[in-house]
């Protein structure tokens, strides 16, 4: 499903250059409900640009779902990265002045792999999954943060991804939305869709099948928590 | 609804302030525009049109011998459309109690049938009854005579009462208003027993295929010569440029403005939704990355906000453009009105409409798509990690600013207005040029007021008197020697030469005023050459509208042939003047008198008053009208400077009033960029100033540092402007002078302290506002906000 080799990036800086990512070296399989942890500085956020397409490396290849991000142009990645990648931001993200329902309505509209008549229904559908679908058609302000990442992550899935990347998606929630949004990514990987959270917070009670830390820039260790 | 169509209306609804500035700065720059363009097409079309409706003359000859001359046969021949007597007589008509205007008084044959200058009744007779005149329509404006009125027109030194029976529209002429003459129209039989001359003496002719001067004066002189060969003698010849009306050049001198202003309204239009859109992409620059991160792609959020900018287009449209077709039509009404001509054009073609139509939705997506493409360009990662603007200052503009020992807050604030160097350029290159413009607005009218006054100066008379005859100066004035609040009277002679080029055999008459080389009344503009001195030789003096109609370019220092009064002369050209006059040449009268004037007759005077203030002016020129009216004398006209200077002022003032307005049209759309610009710098910097506020800034500290932001904007373009006013003033002077003026003649460049005071006020007022509107948002911004923005 993923396929990172060799992955360096380097900023350049006031100070001089800065190695954000060190010849990573990755490999996800479809299904895999992900942590990507370490500190501040650490390279977790680059790594998951480089992920989505949003940033490219300096040096060496990434492979998502069969297709190599480096050959894509900026037009076709937003397609590509549409049709295959859920992104879940740490403020939602979601385009203010447009309900819940038309956000997730925006991103099939963009991508258009969902069939047009099928796409309101699709949308309600994933609303009720994740138990908002009486805030349908409120705006994003009218919502609590744990219900608007959960709206987000309903647009997320707009598309039917099969990869789910969520940059910090519980950092502006409180425990118990925290605790529900993990278990909806359990949920979802456990219906096959691979699911990469980065976060700083403790991972040990998350449910996640592999963490993955990350120092300075290079995986310092790559374990699995849940056989 | 496609979510995207709503994001768009969404996005709109959602900001109303910004939405009704951006629809309001499309509004004024699309009214603007649109006013130009539905003006222009109507004043363009609508004045020639009144005018050769007319069917006007190309030629008129005067002569006595016309008894001799068989119209029916001279109809007949083949370069002849249409010909008739349209006589011609001078005469004075009383316009308000004791105020007396010449009068061009027409004897017609037939006032229901013209075959060419076509006159049209209006109001009252249609054909004046035996005895009974009509009356132009312009004239009612210049005077209390109405249809029913008795007029009172004084002919070779009588009073005549002669009964106005309507008022028709000549479109051929002059407007009443502006070169202040009635003009009245009687038959054949009753212009004789008015005027007391013989009618059928002056003929009016329109040629086939004529359409320029060259052609009209080379069949007119094949056609005077045929006269000659039968017998019959011209005696003055008219021809006028063909198929122009005779305030053509002020019609030409709006068209040219209107013109160019409209196409930098249009042009600072651009700039303004450039900006406007600018400010929403600087707001919006988050959600583009997330919506890039959604799957959308650069098209796709291009057309996005495309779409958003042709709402804004079609809601400025639905305003504008029936605003700029009503003042459009208002605007050239009014130039119609001054100029008197009717505004024919009832509607207007369909590609004004959809001219106006493109104008207001397409323009403005062209003038956002730069903006749009660079704004959507924007990758994900860029966009997503935008906290706004994040330029940080130059370690040299730090270092200049901390030089200047300024107080800490405009140090701030200098440093952040460099912090977008092209905005910053972009901001005050269109205060630069609204102010510019503006500043020269005032200038090509102060120009245009010194011009003026040095007309007023170069005659230096106070009251002129011209008489039809010649008489001898004892007799000439006589009738004036108890005349009180007289310094002096000085005589002048003159009347109608005709000037030999090698062009064209025959040339228009053209005023020759003789007058004595030395005299203190005339101190003139010679732009080329020198004033008249003693000389042997014949010496001439011409003015730039009588060397302009030469035909070929004259040279000072060159001989001319002239015939005064049948007399042909060679004389030197040894200068030329600048006046804002009918074509003339000026000539020593002493030599004129050796030349055609044996009897040292004369037929001007010119009174300088004792005490020169206006009242006393006005109070000496009724003396005169007095004195003439106990007197046989017949006279053409008595005029005061101050009424010279009036009717030199009504030609000009159209244009100067044009000039005002639309040059505050301008600074407004460079005001509304500068506005558009601060918002967006507000926007940018929201969470900035979120977190000046979460480190101890009041309100008011941010509030000021905006304002200060502004100000500084304002000054840079304002000072910016000023100096971009100089070299503009100048060429506009030099272009507007060619146009009113003729002959290549500039204007002269002036400064107007008035109109840069104004400039300066009002430019910093709107600067103020411009700063102060957006700053007043910036506080308005709860902390919350400022700190998420997106």
């Amino acid at each position: 499903m993923i396929k990172l080799s060799g992955i360096t990036k380097v900023f350049a800086g006031s100070n001089g250059n800065f190695t954000a990512l060190n010849n990573v070296e990755l490999q996800l399989g479809k299904g895999e409900f992900v942590a990507i942890v370490g500190k501040s500085g650490s390279g977790k956020s680059t790594l998951l640009n480089i992920l989505t397409g949003i940033d490219h490396p300096d040096t060496g290849t990434a492979i998502i779902n069969g297709t190599s991000l480096h050959t894509l142009d900026e037009s076709s990645l937003a397609k590509w990265r549409g049709a295959n990648i859920g992104i879940v931001f740490q403020f939602f993200q979601l385009i203010p002045t447009l309900s819940i329902l038309e956000n997730i309505l925006l991103a099939m509209s963009f991508v258009n792999v969902i069939p047009k008549p099928k796409r309101l229904l699709r949308a309600q559908s994933l609303l009720a999954q994740l138990g908002i679908e009486q805030h349908a058609d409120k705006l994003p302000a009218a919502l609590s943060g744990g219900e608007q990442q959960r709206a987000a992550i309903a647009r997320a899935l707009a598309n039917d991804p099969p990869l789910l990347v969520a940059d910090e998606p519980t950092g502006n929630l409180d425990s118990k939305n925290a605790n529900a949004i993990h278990a909806l990514f359990q949920q979802l990987a456990k219906d096959g869709k691979t699911v990469i959270v980065v976060t700083h917070e403790d991972v040990s009670s998350s449910g996640y099948e592999q963490v993955i830390t990350l120092l300075d820039g290079a995986i310092a260790n790559d374990e699995r928590t849940v056989a | 609804m496609n979510p995207r169509l709503k994001k768009s209306i969404n996005d709109l609804a959602g900001n109303p302030g910004r939405t009704l500035l951006v629809v309001f700065a499309l509004i004024v720059g699309l009214w603007g525009v649109g006013s130009m363009l539905v003006s222009y097409f109507i004043l363009k079309n609508d004045l020639n049109e009144n005018f050769s409706r007319t069917s006007p003359f190309h030629v008129a000859l005067s002569s006595k011998d016309f008894a001799r001359l068989d119209l029916a046969s001279f109809r007949q021949r083949p370069e002849i459309e249409s010909a008739e007597f349209r006589d011609l007589s001078f005469q004075r008509i009383e316009v308000f109690p004791d105020q007396w205007l010449p009068m061009w008084l027409f004897g017609l044959d037939d006032f229901k049938k013209f075959n060419l200058a076509h006159i049209y009744p209006e109001e009252g007779a249609d054909t004046p009854p035996r005895g009974a005149m009509l009356l132009e329509r312009n004239g009612k404006l210049v005077s209390n005579l109405k249809t029913g009125a008795i007029a009172r027109v004084r002919v070779a030194g009588k009073l005549r009462h002669i009964p106005i029976a309507g008022i028709n529209f000549d479109p051929a002429q002059a407007p009443a208003t502006q070169d202040a003459f009635i003009y009245a129209y009687a038959d054949k039989k009753t212009y004789t027993e008015i005027t007391g001359e013989a009618a059928n003496q002056r003929l009016i002719f329109r040629l086939k295929n004529a359409d320029n001067k060259q052609q009209v004066q080379s069949a007119a002189n094949k056609i005077i010569e045929d006269m000659r060969s039968h017998g019959i003698r011209i005696d003055n010849i008219n021809i006028p440029t063909p198929n122009q009306h005779p305030h053509q050049f002020q019609l030409n001198t709006l068209l040219a403005f209107q013109g160019s202003i409209g196409l930098l309204a249009f042009l600072m239009g651009a700039v303004l939704v450039s900006q406007l859109i600018a400010a929403i992409l600087a707001q919006q620059s988050r959600q583009i990355g997330v919506l890039k991160a959604i799957g959308g792609t650069q098209a796709q959020i291009l057309s996005l906000y495309l779409f958003m900018v042709l709402i804004l287009g079609a809601l400025a449209s639905v305003i504008a453009i029936p605003l700029a077709v009503f003042s459009g039509f208002g605007f050239a009404g009014f130039v119609a009105k001054v100029l008197n001509f009717n505004i024919l054009t009832q509607t207007l073609p369909i590609s004004i409409y959809l001219g106006l139509i493109v104008c207001g939705l397409l323009l403005p997506v062209l003038f956002a798509l730069p903006t749009l493409l660079k704004g959507t360009r924007i990758s994900v990662l860029s966009a997503l990690s935008d906290y706004g603007i994040n330029q940080a200052v130059s370690s040299s503009s730090n270092k200049a600013s901390a030089r200047l020992h300024l107080p800490y807050g405009i140090q701030l604030a200098l440093k952040n207005v460099m912090r977008r160097k092209k905005r910053l350029a972009t901001t005050v290159a269109t205060i630069t040029l609204g102010v510019a413009i503006f500043s020269s607005g005032f200038n090509v009218r102060q120009s245009l007021l010194v011009f003026l006054d040095d007309t007023k100066n170069a005659m230096k008379y106070d009251v002129q008197l011209v008489l039809k005859d010649q008489l001898s100066s004892e007799k000439i004035l006589a009738p004036f020697h108890d005349l009180a609040n007289v310094q002096r009277i000085e005589t002048w002679n003159g009347g109608r030469g005709r000037l030999q080029s090698s062009a064209v055999s025959s040339n228009n008459g053209i005023g020759v005023v003789a007058l004595p080389y030395n005299t203190d009344l005339v101190t003139m503009d010679v732009v080329q050459g020198r004033w008249l001195q003693p000389s042997k030789d014949i010496e001439i003096v011409m003015n730039q509208r009588a060397a302009e109609g030469f035909g070929e370019p004259v040279k000072t220092g060159k001989q001319y042939q002239l015939n005064f009064n049948g007399k042909q002369v060679l004389a030197t050209l040894v200068g030329i003047v600048k006046e804002f006059d009918v074509a003339k040449i000026y000539i020593d009268k002493a030599q004129y008198d050796k030349i055609s004037n044996p009897d040292h007759l004369v037929n001007s005077l010119m009174f300088i008053a004792k005490d020169r203030s206006y009242q006393q002016i006005v109070k000496l020129k009724q003396q005169i009208e007095k004195a003439i009216s106990q007197s046989k004398l017949n006279i053409f006209y008595v005029m005061s400077q101050a009424e010279r200077a009036k009717i030199i002022y009504d030609h000009l003032n159209i244009i100067l009033t044009l000039f005002t307005l639309l040059s505050s049209l301008v600074l407004l759309i460079s005001t509304l960029g500068m506005a558009a610009a601060t918002g967006t710098n507000i926007l940018e910097r929201s969470r900035e100033i979120g977190v000046m506020r979460a480190i101890g800034a009041t309100p008011k500290i941010i509030y000021g540092l905006f304002v200060t932001e502004g100000a500084i904007v304002s000054i840079a373009g304002i000072v910016a402007g000023l100096v971009l006013s100089l070299p503009l003033s100048i060429y506009a002077s030099k272009f507007f002078g060619e146009l009113i003026l003729g002959h290549g003649i500039p204007l002269q460049f002036a400064f107007s302290q008035h109109g840069f005071a104004i400039t300066l006020a009002i430019t910093l007022v709107f600067g103020w506002l411009a700063s102060r509107i957006p700053a007043r948002k910036a506080i308005s911004i709860s902390n919350k906000e400022a700190l998420s923005y997106e």
